[in-house]
């Protein structure tokens, strides 16, 4: 008896253990992220920035990122938003997750190291959009 | 070990490896990378609980290096260790803690300790702190899909009790 005892309360501290940790998660990905008005996206291999993109500035193009050991990701910016369109990589996983323009959710190729991030440009945290006319 | 063992255990792996290329077919259905359905590890909680933390370790082990070897890439191997050795040793912890009872809750915590262990991995591979952002979708996609192991493996393990030597079924459950 005082085995089953110790047991089902084990249990009952590892379902609220496991409870508590997905609710957390679930709160992570509802509550909204830092809101800008335009992004930057930074591109890393290996850990290292090897380049900064802003966005909205940026004119549409593709251009091919390769890295030490020679593995390639082609990726694509168009009408403001990122994506790797191909890559050489076995599971194809970052094709797939697609273009970003404002997810908090970076694109990564785990086979090649390469991380796109995008992060808010450094003036447009304002939680108000900009007054269309200011009246004297 | 016995002849009779070797043969059991030789027989998981296969098993294990089946589940392993059998789900490697099914395309991923979010494409991000680490979150799978995780068969493989039916087998690791059918052992643990039906044989000991040794024999689930040893085919554990013989999975991953056949997996690597057959259908893998180098880097696959280190995220398939880092991941299946943690998940090995919070399951056997967490089903000593249980009893060898409610399996679900045992896969459960292994799959959350699998896909930490996997982010951890990335982040080393990466170096990266980005990829922290994932860390919520794969502790869900870790807790339901080893709900669903745990289960598979609980049911599994009351057909599979007949045919396996009486010295390896645990207490009969209450």
């Amino acid at each position: 008896m005082e085995q089953k005892k110790a047991y089902t309360k084990n249990a009952i501290v590892l379902s609220v253990f496991l409870a508590i940790i997905c609710l957390c998660s679930l709160l992570a990905l509802i509550l909204p992220a830092e809101k800008g008005n335009s992004y930057i996206a930074d591109i890393y291999q290996d850990g290292a920035l090897i380049m900064s993109l802003p966005l909205q500035e940026e004119e549409d193009r593709v251009f091919t990122i390769t890295g030490e050991n020679g593995c390639r990701n082609q990726v694509e910016i168009r009408s403001g938003s990122i994506g790797i369109c191909w890559a050489d990589c076995p599971d194809k996983l970052c094709v797939g997750q697609g273009f970003i323009k404002d997810s908090r959710l970076p694109i990564t190729c785990l086979p090649n190291r390469l991380v796109i991030q995008l992060r808010p440009t450094a003036d447009s945290h304002k939680d108000a959009p900009d007054p269309d006319i200011i009246t004297h | 070990m016995s002849t009779k063992k070797l043969t059991l255990l030789a027989l998981f792996t296969t098993l294990s490896l089946a589940l392993y290329a059998a789900e490697s077919a099914i395309p991923p259905l979010v494409p991000l990378p680490g979150i799978k359905l995780g068969l493989a590890n039916i087998i690791t909680l059918i052992l643990l609980r039906h044989f000991s933390v040794r024999d689930a370790a040893v085919v554990l082990s013989a999975r991953v290096a056949l997996s690597a070897l057959l259908f893998g890439q180098a880097l696959s191997l280190l995220y398939s260790l880092a991941g299946g050795f943690f998940s090995l040793l919070v399951m056997a912890l967490v089903m000593k803690l249980l009893r060898r009872k409610l399996l679900f809750l045992t896969g459960a915590m292994g799959g959350l300790a699998h896909n930490t262990a996997q982010l951890l991995t990335a982040l080393a591979v990466t170096s990266t702190p980005g990829v922290l952002a994932y860390l919520p979708f794969l502790v869900l996609s870790g807790v339901s899909t080893g709900l669903f192991t745990g289960l598979c493996a609980q049911l599994a393990g009351r057909y599979l009790l007949p045919y396996l030597p009486k010295k390896y079924t645990p207490p009969p459950e209450s």
